[in-house]
């Protein structure tokens, strides 16, 4: 939608306090009228710097802006940029885990300030320089003793249930969250988490009786409550949001077991051939000079950490939820700033999903990245998922200018493993079909072969 | 300062989750209050290590 020469964001239409939109390749964020209490209150109780001293909240500024929409308006603010918007269902377990609980410390921290979260959604979380923040400067009302919280179900739907179901079923179940847009139904949690969940005291009361709740008070022959019954005393308040802590805290996941978790540890790499592509790597990417890198299949990000420890904003896309694991956790432990870990299915990247397909982004809208680096990739897109060569070079052109790839002939190991189960219906995956193919959309900057093995790495430039 | 802004709530926190939320505050809140009373009681008896309780919860993460 356009207003003026602003463009509103289509994520960005549900609370009537505010909306986001872009002017001139700058985002703004505009607080209504309605939204002006709420605003006022966290800047000047010390909430926001309180929160910002945490690193909780996106630091802005105000504007002095002409407002898309005059008759509404309060402020306009010019919220910081968060480099590369990811989702939930992009998360691994324990940045989705860290999600929850800042959302749960910021409610409390609100409390202090005789504030309330008036949303608990997932989608107001974004990860910068390593830590889960709050990009919703207008997430905050006004708290009235007695108020209950209005956002504990949608704090049960986007968070817990998610991560109870990722510890205790199935780490794949995280993505049940790009079906369900408003997180994940109750009653679905607890017919998964079943029986055991019953065992479990902050699951019982917070998905358990939760949803069997839901149900008996969905019937529509029942009479409504009264308003007396919703009164609510803050220390309750408080009690439920340290159950909810407690809960989601002893929730937990280890990657181990799965296909990818320790690939560097029984790679076919000798330590020369790792060590020759790190070098060549690191001088390519001092050349090309970026500021955005897209690692595809990046493991646990021992090269997205060339770009990354080099100041570039690399983000470290792999399919594995446990190699994503493992390197949140490294960008935890080392305080790590510029590499932020993604989960990514290639060969069913994220769409554009949500009402109208405008609220959450396909991955090659948040693009293109300055640089992709495909490194040990293109034999699984060509090969296992049958890709041609043509598609991926096209594919990948649409997400980045520059790409460093490495091509993985037949010769090599991992290749003929690929392939020993099925008949090689791949003629044209050479070195020769490689390049033919891509040469219709990057042009060959530089090749390298990799010491020690039969694959070759390649510099290309989008033409 | 003071602001006179009407404030309406944009999210349906839905009936059942108001209501159980209300009952399970009041209990937790209870559970709370006697954790507190025990360990109060704990104290009395042992005095030196009742300032240094391990359980002692942090209030942030």
């Amino acid at each position: 939608m356009t207003t003026s020469n602003s463009k509103v964001l289509g994520s960005s239409f549900r609370d009537p306090d505010g909306f986001l939109f872009e002017k001139e390749g700058v985002l703004y964020r505009q607080v209504n009228q309605s939204g002006a209490a709420g605003y006022q209150q966290l800047m000047d109780s010390g909430l926001y710097q309180k929160l910002i001293k945490a690193q909780q909240i996106i630091p802005h500024l105000e504007a002095d802006l002409e407002p898309p929409r005059p008759k509404t308006a309060y402020k306009i603010l010019q919220p910081e940029r968060v480099p590369l918007i990811s989702y939930p269902y992009e998360w691994s377990f324990s940045m989705l885990k860290d999600a929850a609980l800042t959302t749960l410390s910021i409610q409390r921290k609100a409390l202090e300030a005789g504030m309330t979260l008036k949303d608990a959604s997932a989608y107001n979380i974004q990860f910068m320089r390593g830590k889960a923040v709050l990009i919703d400067t207008l997430s905050f009302d006004p708290y009235r003793e007695g108020q209950t919280w209005d956002a504990y179900r949608q704090f049960c739907q986007h968070f817990l249930a998610p991560l109870a179901l990722m510890a205790r079923v199935d780490i794949r179940l995280g993505q049940l969250l790009r079906v369900h847009m408003d997180g994940i139904p109750l009653d679905l949690a607890a017919s998964l988490l079943s029986p055991g969940m019953w065992f479990n005291g902050g699951l019982m009361m917070h998905i358990g009786l939760h949803a069997r709740a839901q149900k008996t008070y969905s019937d529509p022959s029942k009479p409504e409550s009264k308003p007396a019954a919703r009164w609510m005393k803050k220390e309750g308040l408080l009690a439920l949001l340290d159950s909810l802590r407690n809960t989601v805290k002893k929730l937990s996941w280890k990657p181990a077991g799965t296909e990818w978790g320790d690939y560097y540890n029984q790679t076919n790499y000798t330590d020369q051939a790792f060590e020759n592509k790190r070098q060549v790597l690191s001088g390519w990417i001092e050349k090309i000079n970026p500021a955005m890198v897209w690692d595809l299949g990046a493991n646990n990000g021992a090269f997205s950490r060339i770009a990354s420890q080099a100041g570039r904003f690399t983000a470290a896309f792999d399919i594995d939820p446990a190699a994503v694991e493992q390197n949140y956790r490294q960008v935890k432990q080392a305080k790590e700033t510029h590499i932020l870990p993604l989960l990514q299915d290639l060969t069913n990247p994220s769409a554009n999903i949500g009402w109208a397909n405008r609220e959450r982004d396909a991955l090659a809208a948040r693009g293109p990245a300055d640089l992709l680096l495909a490194l040990a990739l293109i034999h699984h897109l060509a090969l296992s998922n049958n890709t041609p060569l043509p598609g991926i070079s096209a594919y990948l052109r649409e997400l980045g200018s520059s790409l460093i790839i490495e091509f993985v002939p037949k010769s090599d190991s991992q290749v003929q493993k690929m392939l020993a189960s099925r008949e090689d219906i791949f003629p044209d995956y050479t070195p020769a079909g490689f390049e033919a193919a891509f040469s219709q959309r990057w042009e060959i900057v530089d090749r390298s072969p990799v010491a020690d093995s039969d694959r070759v790495l390649y510099w290309l430039k989008g033409k | 300062m003071t602001h006179n802004f009407i404030i309406l709530a944009y999210l349906d926190p839905g009936t059942g989750s108001i209501l159980l939320q209300v009952v399970l505050a009041s209990l937790l809140a209870i559970a709370v209050g006697f954790r507190i009373f025990w360990r109060k009681i704990k104290g009395i008896f042992r005095k030196d290590t009742a300032l240094e309780d391990p359980e002692a919860e942090n209030d942030d993460e």
